[in-house]
């Protein structure tokens, strides 16, 4: 990796530098909106503000992949946000939903976050930032951080084109990642040099921590349990809008075969003798959960989205989780690598089709 | 909005018409042994035509399978597994040319990964057990009857699909 330190207050004009050299036409960062943050979309240099403590805030509102979700024009557009939302927009550009060539992906250090609604109320207690020692002391005052948080063991910010990761002290370390991001850096005149920051350790142990976690959490492991978990589920499909890598224009549970009304909505009960209404319930999270299972990066947004609060974490992203290790691939990891199903091995997978 | 209201009225006449077909269609069990129904998906140009030669050399297998020819398993979307089963249906066979021996090239190769995927889905719910992929070429008459024995005894220990019954 190439990159150079940098102090928190370098931050803002590295971004107003990005603009400014046209390295990017428009930039989306987060800023503080009150005790909160949110994503703001800039073209103007003078409209950034200092970019921490905002960068850093644990708090997820939308994952920012989504805001460009369909980005189909050649101007160049820059995100900051965290390592899912980064792995979102990259397994975005696998699903040819952008092109690679115009987005500078981003990645900021994240040790969990929590709900924005959450952080907005106890922001006095969570502050700026956390690290994991102070999670756990919040939890113990009975503020959580998101299910989909502790069970992520990809919070560092290794992923995208460059990334800025926390060292200690108020230091940060930008580095470029791909070609695109060295050469992005480059073009702002900043001293690079070969830098490396061993996180091997800490990153193994976040890793044995999230598994452990995953396997604490409750899960439905027969369809009884499963009809139960998804018993208030009001089929609004909130979780679909709101997830980054659930994508089609126009969705099968949008159109009449999906989303049967009137005579077909009558057929379908005539057929099954009596059928649930909303239809179509179990139908709807089981294809969504096959349709993400390969490019599910956990985020966790599907859960936020939910009006009715169905733990929906232990749901899409353990599924997800299973599916991805049967073809030992990783979301959002490398932009070269081929998504699983449209590759495939000669001989492999004998053993799970029967 | 007029067509909306037209296909609506289609529906209808179409509801009327097969309403006296459902119980027969369904297949309402017959008093005493569990027979269960299982729904194949098979490509034209292995299974189909490997089905075929069981019957046409008049190899025995139980007439639980009700068969469902695609061009190629590579057709096969997942979803159709997943309203298989929540139509009640107690197992889903498909069956495709053998690896490397695709009428179109590498459709099974795709269709492997997917089926793979969707069982892995359905084993978090104890499920996929109920989903069987075969390869089995044209020549295979016996090996197609032989499955669908082996099919049909597995399901019927198992017993009845648990999603059958239940209002979804």
């Amino acid at each position: 990796m190439k990159g150079t330190e940098l102090k928190y207050e370098d931050l803002e004009g590295l971004f107003k530098g990005l603009l400014d050299k046209k390295a990017v036409d428009c930039l989306i960062l987060p800023h503080k909106v009150g005790n909160n943050v949110a994503y703001m979309m800039a073209t103007d240099k003078d409209r950034i503000e200092p970019p921490v403590p905002a960068i850093f805030a644990p708090s997820f509102s939308v994952n920012a992949a989504n805001i460009v979700k369909g980005w189909t024009i050649p101007e160049k557009i820059g995100i900051v946000a965290k390592p899912c939302e980064i792995r979102a927009a990259v397994e975005l550009i696998k699903l040819r939903q952008m092109d690679k060539e115009s987005v500078l992906l981003i990645s900021v250090d994240c040790s969990g976050t929590y709900k924005n609604q959450d952080y907005a109320d106890h922001y006095g207690e969570i502050g700026d930032w956390v690290d994991s020692a102070k999670i756990e002391e919040l939890k113990g005052k009975g503020i959580a951080i998101r299910e989909a948080c502790e069970i992520c063991d990809n919070r560092f910010a290794d992923v995208g084109d460059i990334g800025i990761a926390r060292v200690d002290g108020e230091k940060v370390l930008v580095a470029g990642i791909t070609d695109m991001g060295i050469e992005a850096l480059s073009a702002l005149e900043l001293s690079l040099e070969d830098k490396e920051i061993e996180r091997q350790e800490e990153k193994e142990k976040i890793a044995a921590d999230a598994k452990k976690k995953e396997e604490e959490l409750p899960k439905a492991s027969s369809v009884e349990e499963l009809e139960e978990f998804l018993r208030d589920c009001i089929v609004c499909k909130n979780c679909r809008d709101m997830c980054p890598v659930c994508y089609c224009k126009e969705c099968f549970f949008d159109q009449p075969l999906g989303n049967p009304v009137g005579g077909d909505l009558l057929n379908l009960a005539e057929l099954r003798g009596a059928i649930a209404v909303p239809a179509n319930q179990l139908m709807y999270h089981l294809t969504r959960v096959y349709h993400v299972s390969t490019t599910c990066v956990g985020c966790g947004a599907c859960e936020d989205a939910c009006p009715k609060d169905i733990p929906l974490t232990r749901f899409y992203p353990v599924i997800a989780k299973k599916v991805q290790e049967i073809f030992e691939y990783v979301p959002g990891k490398d932009v070269e690598e081929p998504l699983p199903f449209v590759t495939y091995e000669e001989e492999e997978l004998e053993d799970k089709l029967r | 909005m007029e067509k909306r209201e037209r296909g609506i009225l289609l529906e209808a006449e179409k509801f009327k018409e097969n309403k006296g077909v459902k119980k027969e269609k369904m297949g309402e069990e017959a008093k005493g042994e569990f027979e269960p129904k299982i729904i194949g998906f098979t490509c034209n140009w292995c299974t189909y035509a490997g089905a075929d030669l069981a019957g046409t050399s008049r190899k025995k297998y139980p007439p639980n399978v009700r068969l469902i020819r695609l061009m190629c398993s590579g057709r096969l979307d997942p979803m159709f597994v997943l309203k298989v089963l929540l139509n009640g249906a107690d197992a889903v066979f498909i069956g495709g040319c053998h690896p490397g021996e695709c009428h179109y090239i590498k459709g099974n190769f795709y269709a492997r990964r997917r089926i793979a995927a969707i069982r892995t889905i359905l084993k978090q719910f104890g499920l996929d057990n109920r989903v069987r992929a075969e390869w089995c070429s044209a020549s295979e008459g016996d090996k197609f009857a032989r499955i669908m024995k082996e099919m049909a005894e597995d399901i019927k220990k198992l017993g009845p699909n648990p999603m059958r019954g239940k209002i979804l």
